[in-house]
């Protein structure tokens, strides 16, 4: 029966450069993940980001300018 | 409006054109490659030269739809969206001239070297190091001027269009160095620098990924400006697409070793693939749903424009495809579907359904502007779609049908224990299913053609009211 801490466990002094490449990166994705869904779900910034919504559509006046008419 | 200039801005709008044209182009030619080689698989008769036997014209069908027609639409559009939602024109016109030249030059290269059997066989980067070296100058051109011209816009804010296309630039870069890396010992020959289960690992890290960053996020690039564009509303939720954005890019390198399962790479590897593939579904349907709410109120517009349908099967074929993707990657699934027909089906409900389908959508609409006209035939569009839609359909049911029948008769075994098909057997039982396969790629290429025909008389039709014009203002 392995227990929980022995399949968490890390056995660092027998970690390569890769394995710690490995953490590093992992838990460097894990940490960006968590930040962006705060940034994202907070409410405060929910105005700021909704106001890019019609970003696409605001071009439209330009159409063509200086292009063939 | 963020612009800060009043004047009318000029765009540098005749390379767009021309990646336009050469995409749509590339689009009939990679297509009636594949529906060649479809033929081949049904009649083996029809491989009467090496030059186009299957093993030479299969890489060149991939290079062709891949990067001919994938490509010049990514950069159509790249081009197009960056200056019009940046309100300026391009950092450099002649590197973006350049990069036509270029990117042409590489697929004339691939025309000449692939069916020669000049080739790495590293699947999706099968041309030799020389081509790869110019596919880095050429890209690296790409990207240069991509981000320049981000950095010269005369907006506060960069469209999460910009965001995708940028993810695609900077990933799509480093995948290719570093699987392309090789010794080369003549100028048509090297040998990958990797070896056994690490080239097997870098193999597919690029493979997957080039289906994640290049089909997918420069795709979603081009769905998150057309789409909105076409329907004329803002984007459905735009929190939800930078979240979309950053869970693809932090997420997607993770997967290819899903690719790997049951082989020599270690277990874990296969397990940690097939667990991200899985946790991939939420920003995929995320932004499949952000993409399709978007015509929230305008699901009318669908009747009578053409163009939108195309862009909305697209997203409904780019959810399909992102969870069958997931579930083939479970274990117990890919034991019945790895090797077999069904992964061909899921690649294509991706390629034609979700990538060809969108681009098709974004080049009518590109084709519009920039020739300031409408199309020849609206009617012509319609019947594009539907043998679009119908094409892939019969391509990918053939494909399923005949993959999972293939994975039952490879595992079956009687009570002593033999198998009970031969593989023979099993070769034998996929005819009508290729068969099916080609009828549906026929369907599907026929749409392209429509497709050249149409947008080449939308162009001439657009050049006779200018000329008519000029005319009428000379009088």
């Amino acid at each position: 029966m392995i227990s929980l801490l022995h399949y968490l466990g890390m056995d660092t002094a027998a970690m390569t450069v890769n394995d710690w490449l490995g953490v590093f990166f992992t838990v460097a994705v894990f940490i960006g993940m968590v930040y962006v869904y705060v940034m994202v779900f907070r409410p405060a910034n929910k105005d700021k980001f909704e106001s890019r919504r019609g970003m696409a559509l605001d071009d439209e006046d330009h159409i063509n300018a200086g292009e063939i008419k | 409006m963020e612009t800060t200039q009043a004047a009318p801005i000029k765009y540098d709008m005749d390379v767009v054109r021309w990646f336009s044209i050469a995409a749509v182009i590339y689009f009939v030619v990679g297509t009636l490659i594949g529906v060649w080689i479809a033929a081949e698989l049904a009649w083996p008769a029809l491989n009467f030269i090496p030059e186009i036997a299957f093993g030479r014209l299969r890489p060149l069908h991939t290079n062709a739809v891949i990067f001919a027609f994938g490509g010049c639409t990514l950069m159509a559009t790249g081009f197009y969206i960056v200056q019009r939602t940046g309100s300026t024109r391009l950092w450099s016109n002649g590197l973006a001239w350049f990069t036509f030249w270029g990117w042409n030059l590489i697929i004339v290269l691939a025309v000449i070297t692939l069916p020669l059997g000049i080739t790495q066989s590293k699947e999706y980067a099968e041309l030799e190091w020389p081509i790869d070296i110019l596919i880095a100058v050429v890209w690296l051109a790409f990207g240069l001027n991509y981000i320049m011209t981000i950095a010269i816009r005369k907006t506060s804010h960069i469209y999460v269009s910009n965001w995708f296309f940028m993810g695609m630039i900077v990933m799509i870069t480093y995948l290719h160095v570093v699987n392309s890396l090789a010794l080369p010992v003549s100028l048509t020959k090297s040998y990958s620098i990797f070896s056994g289960v690490q080239d097997a690992m870098i193999q597919w890290w690029w493979g997957h990924n080039a289906v994640g960053f290049y089909l997918t996020a420069g795709f979603l690039g081009i769905m998150y400006y057309f789409v909105p564009k076409q329907a004329n509303r803002p984007v459905f939720s735009y929190r939800l697409s930078v979240l979309h954005f950053w869970t693809l890019m932090f997420g997607y390198v993770w997967l290819g070793a899903h690719h790997l399962q049951y082989t020599a790479l270690p277990d874990w590897t296969g397990s940690l693939g097939a667990a991200i593939s899985l946790a991939m579904i939420i920003p995929s349907w995320g932004g499949a749903m952000n993409g399709m709410m978007t015509l929230s109120g305008a699901w009318d517009r669908l009747r009578t424009d053409y163009i939108l349908r195309f862009l909305v099967v697209a997203l409904a074929f780019y959810a399909m495809s992102t969870f069958e993707g997931p579930v083939m990657s479970i274990k117990t699934v890919n034991a019945l579907s790895h090797y077999t027909d069904w992964t061909i089906g899921h690649v294509h409900s991706g390629a034609l359904g979700w990538v060809a389908m969108v681009s098709i959508g974004a080049l009518y609409h590109l084709v519009k502007k920039l020739w300031n006209t409408e199309m020849y035939s609206d009617s012509l569009v319609n019947v594009h779609f539907w043998l679009s839609t119908i094409g892939t359909v019969v391509y990918i049911v053939a494909m399923w049908v005949s993959g999972i029948m293939q994975g039952l008769m490879w595992r079956d075994y009687d009570e002593y224990g033999t198998l009970t098909y031969t593989f023979v057997e099993s070769v034998s039982a996929m005819h009508p299913y290729y068969a099916m396969r080609t009828i549906g790629g026929i369907i599907f290429n026929l749409g392209a053609w429509i497709m050249l025909y149409n947008v080449v008389m939308t162009v001439r039709q657009a050049g006779a009211t200018r000329l008519a014009k000029a005319v009428t203002a000379q009088a």
